[in-house]
């Protein structure tokens, strides 16, 4: 009886051993990608926005980076120990080579921020790098990570997808034509980039790591959202980055294809300028919240393509805390009455709300296609507000032309839709550049004009400890103040929504629209 | 008549010297600025301040005017804002494209638009002649963006014959040129009909067929030639006009040409890539209408006998 169970077993294993194994099945093939723009260039220190990091995120790798569950994990580090509040000591993983052969070492960390922070002109992420100052060849395999002050955010910084390390002798070889050709340790590596045709990659079959399974990977370039979607339809493509969102319903049902979605990063907003009468009244804003009915928004405008913003910070970065908006500030057009004439505001004969014979009347500043649907938002939220007996007068303009204004001092405007990305994932990125007394423009993004000496303070501390326990309490303190003292309409959530064919295996969509990672990405036939 | 081409190639100068002019002021009228689009939402104050003075846009207009012009009389076009890559390869990367598509989009409405208007002048009031004229009115009316998805859907989704988009072999090709020619292929049918009507009036048409000479000779040699002159000038007109056009032919069907590069440019405040592709523009049309002229001469002699 033993002894066939045995024979069993190993016949058992034998077959296990003759049938290919499943990775083997998975791996070649292409990858066709469409989406809507050329990247400007595939070298971080010239391109931040997603055309260019969808592709070089493959190539390039970082430190650290961040896994989908928004989890710092190691990369080309393999552990670190904070040595000082403006020292960590990275060890890096031995026996990685970049795609010239080049070795990666201490070397080529120091040489990739020197190259970035300290060029002319600077990297386009400097911005995003808040204290970073470069970097100390300790040895061949250590190297120290330096800041200019204790900066609390330094891991989430270094594993931002920007952050990749470049091949220095690369970068002397090529000089311009980098930015076009880019080396690192990554998964694939370049092949080609036609000017507003396609961009291809292709597995680096020397890499460190697991290795990519298909051959290649075609990201092109289809403008038109209806052209992206035929394209996905006909085959000629396995996978579309922003798909129309008219269309998700029908292929959520449709079996041939898969509709990938996470909650995203980005909050959209419609900010007040909260040092500009009435709005300095807490009353007011507070009354403007209970008047806008956030849920017919997301329902109506959105149609499912958007999350609940639950606060000012998106549930994926660090410190968020759920700020419960939906129940401090219930949709309520009688308690928004009521605020509005505690703080003085009482209906006219026109039923508009006035103080004085003078009308409650809101400038607005909003640009329509910067974000999804913003222009829709701001349209629903002023009749809104109208049915409170509150006018608001919304000025759209193109977004180079509200960005120049929001970003200018003094801002001649009551409100403002924008939204915000917390680029590294790090509370401290939208706290301190958002809510910081210090940080009204041009200097930062309080466009809000909100001061308040205890956030200062609490964000002052948070930025500069180390410690991420102490941290993470720090931001749920400043978020119960500013839960109380609300300068926003925070109205959505942004999802990342990617929809590839049904026979493209193994891919996992990012909170961070940047991180579009496929290496562990299959196309069977 | 070298003398006439160096006149004109000369005056082609202060043409694009104006053109530059024009676009600068235009640009720099616009609010917005290149350096803070490209850092985007997060950029520091200092990082901006730096990006402009190494890109020179701190300079006051007039000095970056005289800046570009002089550079681009030494054959330097500069490098693109945005990419830091020589306008000269981008312009490269991108012409070819929008020559091939151009020139295809020309040949079909030249030989279909042409071909039409003349057999509704020869057959007035037929069959074919009022179906060429109700899909002259439809080909005019309809705009570009929806022929081009029309086409799509019905070439590439329902009946696969064709790629969706992009470029690279012949059959790539086919629904880009098509969409982008309708418009002129309408434009040229009912321009030549009334041309040809006209010249079929005349009293040489008469003479010539009172004299026993067959309708097809009277047709080539007599009829067409002098309504030849009016067709070829539109045809010039339309040409620059499809290079112009196809920024949204070029969107729809994904076609990498100067038109989107254009498009980017402006959304980018990136002056000196957009200059670049406006100049190359201008040329074009100064070339063509050059063209044009000369070929007045060769369709009509006595133009020839006075210039």
């Amino acid at each position: 009886m033993r002894s066939r169970l045995l024979l069993g077993l190993l016949v058992l294993a034998l077959i296990v051993a003759l049938v290919p194994s499943a990775d083997a099945q998975k791996r070649g093939g292409t990858l066709t990608i469409v989406r809507p723009t050329d990247p400007v260039s595939l070298d971080p220190n010239l391109e931040t926005t997603a055309p260019g990091a969808w592709v070089y995120f493959n190539m390039l790798e970082g430190l650290l980076t961040l896994d989908e569950k928004m989890q710092v994990k190691p990369l080309l580090a393999t552990s670190y120990e904070v040595m000082s509040p403006t020292k960590v000591r990275f060890k890096l993983r031995p026996n990685v080579k970049f795609h010239d052969g080049t070795p990666f070492n201490a070397a080529a960390v120091k040489f990739t921020f020197e190259r970035a922070l300290k060029g002319t002109p600077p990297a386009r992420w400097a911005s995003l790098a808040g204290s970073l100052d470069g970097a100390e060849v300790v040895d061949d395999l250590t190297v120290d990570v330096i800041t200019k002050e204790p900066y609390g955010p330094i891991l989430r910084t270094l594993a931002m997808y920007c952050m990749g390390m470049v091949s220095p002798t690369a970068v002397q070889k090529l000089g311009a034509d980098f930015s076009r050709a880019p080396v690192g340790t990554g998964p694939f590596k370049f092949v080609e980039w036609k000017t507003n045709t396609h961009v291809i990659i292709e597995r680096n079959n020397d890499y460190w790591g697991d290795k990519a399974l298909v051959d290649r990977v075609i990201f092109k370039v289809v403008p038109e959202e209806g052209a992206r979607m035929i394209a996905l339809q006909t085959g000629d493509a396995d996978m579309v980055l922003f798909p129309s969102p008219a269309q998700l319903p029908a292929l959520r049902k449709d079996s041939k294809f898969t509709v990938h979605e996470t909650t995203g990063i980005r909050v959209v907003f419609a900010g007040f300028h909260a040092g500009m009468p009435p709005l300095d009244d807490v009353r007011v804003r507070q009354a403007l919240l209970h008047a806008v009915d956030r849920k017919a928004i997301l329902d109506n405008i959105m149609e499912g393509s958007a999350g609940p913003a639950r606060g000012v910070l998106a549930p994926g970065v660090f410190g968020y805390k759920d700020m419960q908006l939906d129940k401090v500030y219930p949709f309520d057009r009688a308690k928004a009455k009521a605020l509005l004439a505690q703080a003085g505001w009482t209906p006219g004969p026109d039923g508009m709300m006035q103080k004085g014979g003078q009308k409650l009347t809101l400038s607005w500043l909003a640009a329509r296609g910067r974000y999804p649907k913003d222009g829709e938002i701001t349209e629903a939220i002023q009749a809104m507000f109208k049915d409170v007996g509150v006018e608001a007068k919304v000025q759209v303009l193109e977004w180079a032309a509200v960005f120049q204004q929001v970003r200018a001092n003094p801002l001649n405007h009551h409100m403002f839709t924008l939204g915000w990305v917390t680029s590294n994932a790090d509370a401290d990125y939208s706290l301190y550049a958002l809510f910081h007394s210090k940080q009204v423009p041009p200097a930062g993004w309080n466009t809000s004009r909100y001061a308040n000496p205890r956030v200062d303070t609490l964000v002052e501390q948070a930025r500069r400890s180390l410690n991420q326990t102490e941290r993470e309490k720090l931001y749920g303190e400043v978020q119960d103040i500013l839960t109380k003292e609300m300068v926003w309409i925070p109205v959505y959530t942004t999802k990342e929504i990617i929809v590839t064919r049904a026979n493209v295996k193994g891919f996992h969509i990012h909170p961070v629209e940047y991180n579009l990672a496929l290496w562990k990405t299959s196309v069977e036939k | 008549m070298l003398t006439f081409i160096v006149r004109r190639l000369l005056l082609a100068i202060p043409v694009l010297l104006g053109v530059v002019f024009v676009v600068m002021l235009t640009v720099d009228l616009l609010p917005g600025d290149a350096v803070t689009l490209m850092l985007g939402e997060h950029a520091t104050k200092e990082a901006v301040a730096k990006l402009r003075d190494y890109l020179g846009l701190d300079k006051p207009f007039a000095v970056r005017y005289l800046e570009y012009v002089g550079r681009v009389a030494r054959g330097d076009l500069g490098r693109s804002i945005q990419q830091n890559r020589p306008v000269a390869s981008e312009l490269a990367d991108a012409w070819p494209a929008t020559l091939q598509l151009t020139i295809a989009a020309l040949v079909i409405a030249a030989v279909v638009g042409v071909t039409a208007g003349v057999a509704s002048a020869v057959w007035p009031n037929s069959v074919f002649d009022a179906l060429a004229r109700l899909g002259s009115l439809f080909g005019l009316s309809m705009p570009i963006f929806w022929t081009g998805l029309v086409l799509i859907v019905i070439f590439s989704l329902w009946l696969n014959w064709l790629p969706v988009g992009g470029s690279g072999s012949l059959s790539h090709l086919v629904l880009p040129a098509v969409t982008l020619a309708l418009p002129s292929v309408a434009m040229l049918a009912r321009m030549t009909r009334s041309a040809v009507l006209d010249v079929l009036r005349e009293d040489y048409v008469r003479t010539a067929r009172a004299k026993g000479v067959g309708e097809a000779l009277v047709l080539s040699r007599h009829a067409l030639r002098n309504a030849f002159i009016p067709i070829v000038t539109l045809l010039g007109l339309q040409s620059g006009q499809l290079m112009g056009g196809a920024v949204l032919t070029e969107t729809v069907f994904a076609w990498p040409g100067l038109g989107r590069l254009m498009v980017k440019a402006i959304f980018a405040r990136d002056y000196v890539l957009l200059q670049g592709a406006v100049l190359v523009f201008a040329l074009a049309f100064v070339i063509i209408n050059l063209l044009v002229d000369l070929s007045y001469g060769l369709l009509d002699p006595r133009v020839a006998r006075q210039g």
